[in-house]
């Protein structure tokens, strides 16, 4: 199965995630802070899709996306923000890091599983 | 300088009320989770959304906090002039008065940035974008 990782400070916004990927067929592991995952990331682990908070302590999700663009593991892999922000600055930052999409919150959850579905091309 | 230490003691009060909201809210919600989880309960949309309000909610009072913050940092520095000096005192008025004004500029801001579609000026399509 295809793994996917979220990564939010937010415990009650990871929770949301869990249970509305549940169901779908994925591997998902979740992370509240950015450097952890990175760490993993780093000591191995090849994730098939990264969906990351924008505004976290320590790390934030840009700062986070051009760590993972360093990364030959994931230099390519897709990845979107799951974010209250809605700045059209911020989108084309992540943009020109690469990123997939932009997905704000609180997100639909049938968006959210189409959207997981289409980057992932799994059977709709 | 009296009116300054109520100031800065009503701040410290909103501050902790703040931070137990945040706590408390996470707590009830996580606990809802648990319970979800237990029973092995469905989520609709509803719930999804209730779920991320509470991240909002987080998002906000982080903000106003932070604002408080540097109001309080902002009051600190101009009592400390006010004892030292009073001709001094008179220019850091206006820089507390600047200060201030820029901390609550700067959460109103935040405000707008972190309501996300709970403030409604989010557009259907502007919901999930693909680059």
């Amino acid at each position: 199965m295809p793994l996917v990782i979220f990564v939010d400070d937010s415990e009650t916004a990871l929770a949301s995630t869990r249970m509305v990927t549940n169901a779908m067929p994925i591997e998902v592991k979740q992370y509240t802070e950015a450097t952890v995952a990175l760490a993993e990331i780093k000591a191995g682990m090849t994730p098939d899709l990264i969906i990351t908070d924008l505004n976290m302590p320590v790390m934030n999700g840009l700062e986070f996306l051009k760590e993972l663009r360093g990364v030959a593991a994931t230099s390519r892999t897709p990845t979107l923000m799951l974010t209250t922000e809605t700045k059209t600055e911020l989108k084309q930052q992540g943009k020109a890091l690469g990123l997939t999409g932009w997905i704000v919150k609180p997100f639909n959850p049938a968006q959210l599983k189409q959207a997981i579905t289409r980057v992932l091309r799994l059977p709709a | 300088m009296l009116i300054l230490k109520s100031v800065d003691d009503l701040l410290e009060h909103i501050k902790e009320v703040q931070n137990s909201v945040k706590i408390l809210s996470n707590d009830s919600l996580m606990s809802m989770n648990s319970f979800m989880q237990k029973n092995n309960l469905e989520i609709d949309d509803e719930i999804a959304t209730a779920f991320q309000y509470q991240d909002i909610i987080t998002q906000q009072l982080d903000a106003s906090l932070e604002a408080i913050e540097s109001m309080r940092k902002s009051i600190a520095i101009f009592s400390h002039a006010y004892k030292s000096d009073e001709d001094l005192a008179n220019g850091s008025l206006l820089k507390l008065q600047e200060k201030l004004n820029s901390a609550l500029a700067q959460a109103k801001e935040k405000k707008e940035r972190f309501s996300g579609k709970s403030s409604g000026d989010v557009a259907e399509n502007d919901e999930i974008e693909f680059f």
